[in-house]
């Protein structure tokens, strides 16, 4: 089996600090948050209405909200992106509104929201003619997506994969994590001590890989690597993480042995950080497992909200921002640690000491999805 | 690659490899069959509370499971992966929350049909039951979804994903489940 090494050469993504990286990157140095109360929809029968939502971008446009996220910045690619790209979308409920519409006003057809219809759309914006795949794997969907992608261009069975992922702040997934008692009344809180639940979040992206021999090649500007990736479950509970993270700890385990690397190698963790109780908690027991002792560590769901399905490739695209600017950003929410994150998280930018990342993210049903990413090589001589 | 296989459909199902078969009315007294012939180890917690997806999924499962002769057991977690597809994904799943939604006067939606709105839910319960640790993910190709998804299971078992993977096709109305291993169980 041919050895390849799978490199980003191109990303773009959308958050409710504007349109692309530069914005999403300068509102986390600047240290503000995108998350505010929802006016999209009639939040005022929920207990939160906090949510980080995308101006400009609401009900009664003529595609879905999905769509006007992720399409614009596909269509801008599409010069970049070679026809032979193998398209993957990553999404939890995609063009869920388009539901919606057709439950509450009885017009369109619900059928219209699958995913592998969207599929179509995105492969139609970035002018992609091959077959391509949907993956959903619930709030990891974007970090197993491009997991699964650089398996294909590491294994050689492809050498260019498109991953674009999108999720938007809907009134279904709103009422949904509504009922759930998901929702932190105020801007979401990663790792604090009075964190009180997630802040949803509209996001979307695209990632292009590429086997490092074909960007070479083609002359692509190579922005960072994916070296190790892997998958678990927890087999625990429906919507609660496992309790001591070892579903969590085993995927950054085979995570960093496939990229061949040790835990004294990561220089920053880009951790899930939804800001729920449970979940903060079982990813502080995964990392005490296996750093032994305080590793960086950051979350952004507190400045741009859990983007959900998005959420991994969202993170990534951050994660390589991190890894040229050589500073690892402030958790955005963070006024005291959980006694459990002391030392590890901070309110304040710090300096990125080593040149890998372990990125990392978990949802229902247990799922975990783990990344460990690098600087292009030629950067690390 | 060691290959066995469960299947359920709507009035029957069965294993491939050992030839068994049975029929069946309700999902709920196949239930109280196939733990009686030893092919659930246990009761199936919440099983009232799942879609019919999941209820679908997680028999095939232990069919499947019997098929290869796999022990499982409260107690005893496993590398095993599980992938899915369907046409639909949680298509009715999201239409019977979100009409419940609507029909409560749009003020609070119920948890227990929110969670099975994401593809991948039915593939958790399974997960759970069976104490099933490996890779847990939806998958829905645009080209021949069935024979694309079981080539990408064995592709994830010779890449190293997972020693082992449940790769179930499914819809509303039937579940096929092949067990795929890089050696024998």
């Amino acid at each position: 089996m041919r050895e390849e090494t799978a490199v980003i050469t191109d990303c773009d993504i959308r958050t409710a600090y504007g349109r692309g990286l530069a914005c999403c990157w300068e509102g986390l140095w600047e240290g503000r948050t995108a998350i505010r109360p929802c006016t999209r929809f009639d939040t005022g029968h929920f207990p939160s209405r906090m949510a980080a939502v995308v101006d400009g971008i609401g009900y009664g446009g003529r595609s879905s909200l999905a769509a006007r996220m992720l399409i614009p910045l596909l269509e801008s690619s599409k010069p970049l992106v070679p026809c032979d790209a193998v398209p993957v979308l990553a999404s939890t409920t995609g063009e869920i509104d388009l539901l919606e519409k057709n439950v509450l006003e009885g017009t369109g057809d619900a059928a219209e929201s699958r995913l592998d219809v969207f599929l179509e759309k995105v492969k139609a914006a970035a002018g992609i003619k091959g077959g391509g795949f949907v993956v959903s794997g619930a709030c990891a969907s974007s970090s197993a997506a491009l997991g699964f992608a650089a398996g294909l261009i590491q294994n050689g069975k492809h050498d260019c994969v498109l991953v674009a992922a999108v999720d938007a702040v809907t009134e279904f997934v709103f009422s949904g994590f509504s009922s759930l008692m998901a929702l932190d009344p105020e801007p979401a809180k990663p790792f604090d001590r009075q964190r009180a639940g997630l802040s949803l979040g509209d996001g979307a992206g695209f990632i292009l890989l590429m086997s490092c021999s074909r960007a070479q090649r083609e002359g692509r500007a190579i922005l960072g690597e994916i070296s190790g990736w892997a998958m678990t479950a927890d087999a625990n509970h429906m919507t609660g993480p496992s309790r001591d993270g070892d579903g969590l700890k085993r995927a950054i385990q085979k995570a960093l042995d496939r990229a061949c690397v040790s835990d004294g190698d990561i220089g920053v963790i880009s951790s899930h950080g939804t800001g729920t109780v449970y979940n903060d908690s079982m990813e502080m027991k995964a990392y005490t497992a296996v750093f032994g002792r305080p590793v960086p560590l950051y979350s952004i769901k507190g400045a741009v909200g859990h983007t959900m399905g998005a959420a991994g490739l969202i993170e990534t695209a951050i994660a390589l921002r991190v890894l040229r600017e050589r500073v690892i950003p402030a958790t955005i929410g963070l006024r005291d640690a959980d006694p459990e994150a002391k030392n590890w998280v901070s309110s304040e930018k710090r300096k990125l000491e080593k040149s890998v990342v372990l990125l990392n993210n978990s949802g229902f049903g247990g799922v975990n999805a783990a990344l460990v990413l690098r600087q292009p090589y030629a950067e690390r001589q | 690659m060691l290959k066995r296989r469960g299947w359920i459909k709507e009035n029957s199902c069965g294993c491939s490899g050992k030839g068994r078969e049975w029929r069946y009315t309700d999902l709920r007294s196949l239930c109280v069959q196939l733990l009686a012939d030893s092919v659930l180890a246990h009761p199936i917690d919440n099983f009232g509370r799942f879609n019919r997806e999941s209820r679908l999924i997680v028999l095939s499962s232990a069919l499947a499971l019997y098929d290869a002769g796999i022990v499982y057991g409260r107690d005893r977690k496993q590398d095993i992966g599980i992938v899915g597809t369907s046409t639909d994904g949680s298509l009715s799943s999201n239409l019977d929350y979100f009409r419940d939604y609507a029909s409560c006067g749009r003020t609070l939606g119920r948890g227990n049909l929110f969670i099975y709105t994401l593809a991948s839910s039915p593939l958790a319960e399974s997960s759970i039951h069976f104490g099933l640790q490996g890779p847990l993910v939806f998958l829905r190709y645009a080209d021949d979804p069935e024979e694309r998804m079981l080539a990408e299971a064995e592709f994830m078992i010779r890449n190293g994903d997972a020693s082992a993977l449940l790769a179930i096709v499914f819809d509303s109305q039937k579940a096929d489940c092949h067990y795929l291993s890089g050696g024998m169980p």
